[in-house]
């Protein structure tokens, strides 16, 4: 009954995430474009690694893995990717942080609610379309099926965590907003440092040991190494729960500190303006 | 119904020297400076009544608004709206409250109009039956049936505005706070927005709280109202008593021939009046007279006027609103200096 209100409440908003990245055609293919060509210059860059190095394989990762985690983790990044930050950041800004809160609903729900709708939209039209391309290009080399459907289910669940791990690391960084009025500097500072601690430009794997012990036990780890590296099939049954539990862990802590900091931000909102 | 009691919202404003120097000083060592938007604010509005919350630009409405309608926290004071006080449980305080931020959209701006609306009706939880009434109670007052279909971005002002007062009304809230809902409009748009809040008020018995610039809309639309100036009460009652206090000042026009040599000098002597209570101002043939209809009748001062000279043209302006209250503005200006 409660979990139908829910529903209903919010599913709106979903579908006007969805909506709206559709109202801008344009804007959602240069998206897609952009992101594979970003894939493609880093592939590039790679090979040039592997070729002066000389070996087969590369700390471990041969050439068709790193394929396929240049291409997974640029995915993975698009999927978790949370603009909540900026979106509050720019509501607070502008004061129309306002229309959301004279509204009967959950604030960082309807922020949820809408980015999934982002999600969704970008799983069909372009992670599903890499990664079978992913597995086309696996069977070329292997010359067989590498495709392994539970891998895949976890890598979905192990996302839905690294999504919402992003989303409350976001929405604390936006609630930062409250106190400075202007985002823009420090949201670039915050892309740069997730980049290169999740992962997303290098393995953590390619780190010496002990920076990627402590990496691998950081929420950014969560955000986008873990589940590659569960589609990858680099981890064994036990270390796969520890992972996913690992996840789960960072969703609660991140969602009790987004809490924490709502609570105290909206006593402190100055709407700017009209 | 809405109690306001001393509420007191400041603000920390950091200052910055002018220049691109005063930029760098303002980034390591800013000034803070503490700007008190609204002092002791405190008034009762009465269930189904409108009251009209007017006052100068920057005089601290809309932060007072912020404050009723749960948005910002009161730095002193409280306020209760239904036996609710906004801050403390604000999800289920909205649900009864309509609220139009006239610079602003409630409105989902990539998405067909008719969208908005159906995410407010899962939102405030409206009935199908209640919902069709409601829209064809609103199409008919606001005419939204035109652009119904288009996207919110394409909407004029006048459009949107009909909009968004619609999307206010959709869950027929006890409470609707309207911050200036015809800034910027023209007369027919006024004109349906005006009809719609009157229906509203009349049908359910809403109470609305309405800022506004435009004379009018206080004069068809408020029953009582509030003037705030620079953050503090300034006055607080009838519109007719306000009439009765400051509006004993008529304006008289008339036009002479040409040939005539008047000057105003001669209705300073000849009525042993000046300052507050006469002022006489000519534009060549044409002269404008403002005078307290205390000190002189109407009477007499037409009798006077047509006695000294030759008239072509005269009209007699009623005491005007805008004057009282732009009186109002300079007194509670005074006072604080």
């Amino acid at each position: 009954m409660k979990l139908n209100k829910l529903k209903r409440q919010y599913i709106p908003f979903m579908r006007a995430g969805l909506q709206t990245m559709i109202a801008y055609r344009m804007n959602f293919l240069g998206f897609v474009i952009g992101g594979l060509v970003y894939c493609f210059v880093m592939y590039y860059l790679w090979k040039a690694v592997f070729t002066s190095s000389g070996g087969a394989t590369f700390m471990g990762f041969s050439m068709t893995d790193m394929v396929i985690y240049l291409f997974l983790s640029n995915v993975t990044g698009q999927l978790t990717f949370s603009s909540a930050s900026n979106d509050i950041g720019e509501e607070i800004k502008d004061g129309s942080i306002s229309m959301r809160l004279i509204k009967p609903v959950n604030t960082d729900l309807s922020y949820l609610a809408t980015e999934l709708g982002c999600s969704l939209m970008k799983l069909i039209v372009f992670a599903l379309p890499v990664i079978v391309g992913l597995e086309v290009y696996r069977f070329c080399v292997f010359g067989m099926v590498e495709f392994q459907p539970i891998n895949f289910l976890l890598y979905l669940l192990s996302i839905l965590f690294a999504y919402l791990i992003s989303f409350r690391v976001n929405l604390c960084f936006g609630f930062v907003a409250f106190y400075v009025k202007n985002l823009w500097g420090i949201g670039i500072l915050k892309n740069s440092i997730i980049n290169f601690l999740s992962g997303a430009l290098i393995p953590l794997a390619f780190m010496p040991e002990w920076l990627k012990m402590i990496l691998e036990y950081m929420p950014f780890a969560s955000m986008s190494y873990t589940p590659v590296m569960i589609y990858m099939g680099k981890y064994d049954v036990n270390e796969m729960i520890f992972r996913l539990i690992m996840q789960l862990v960072w969703v609660m802590i991140t969602y009790a500190l987004s809490r924490i900091i709502w609570i105290g931000a909206v006593k402190k909102l100055s709407v700017q303006g009209g | 119904m809405i109690y306001a009691e001393n509420l007191r919202k400041e603000f920390t404003k950091i200052v910055k020297e002018p220049g691109l120097k005063g930029s760098f000083k303002a980034l390591f060592h800013p000034h803070k400076e503490i700007v008190v938007a609204a002092d002791n604010i405190s008034f009762h509005v009465p269930k189904g009544e409108v009251l009209g919350f007017i006052g100068p630009n920057g005089a601290g409405k809309s932060t007072v608004i912020k404050m009723l309608t749960g948005i910002l926290t009161p730095t002193r004071g409280q306020c209760w709206i239904n036996g609710k006080i906004p801050q403390n449980d604000r999800k289920n305080y909205v649900r009864e409250i309509g609220v139009v931020f006239g610079q602003r959209t409630q409105l989902w701006w990539d998405l067909p109009l008719l969208e908005t609306y159906s995410v407010l009706k899962e939102i405030y939880e409206v009935s199908d039956k209640k919902y069709r009434e409601r829209m064809s109670f609103l199409n008919e007052v606001l005419e939204l049936d035109d652009f119904i279909h288009s996207p919110v971005r394409t909407l004029s002002l006048g459009q949107r505005m009909r909009a968004d007062i619609a999307a206010s009304m959709l869950h027929s809230p006890k409470v609707l706070f309207l911050d200036e809902p015809t800034i910027g409009l023209d007369v027919v748009v006024k004109d349906n927005i005006r009809r719609a809040i009157m229906k509203i008020n009349q049908e359910e018995h809403t109470t609305v709280i309405l800022t506004t610039h435009d004379i009018s809309d206080i004069e068809l639309l408020c029953d009582r109202i509030v003037m705030i100036d620079k953050g503090k009460n300034v006055y607080d009652g009838s519109l007719r008593k306000l009439k009765q206090n400051y509006g004993q000042m008529r304006e008289l026009s008339f036009e002479t021939d040409t040939s005539e040599h008047l000057t105003p000098e001669k209705f300073y002597k000849g009525l042993n009046l000046s300052g507050e209570d006469l002022t006489v101002k000519n534009d060549k043939n044409i002269f404008n007279v403002r005078f307290n209809s205390e000190a002189i009748p109407v009477g007499d001062m037409l009798n006077y006027t047509l006695s000294i000279t030759k008239v072509k043209d005269i009209s007699v302006k009623d005491a005007d609103i805008e004057e009282i209250i732009r009186r109002l503005y300079k007194e509670g200006a005074d006072e604080i200096e």
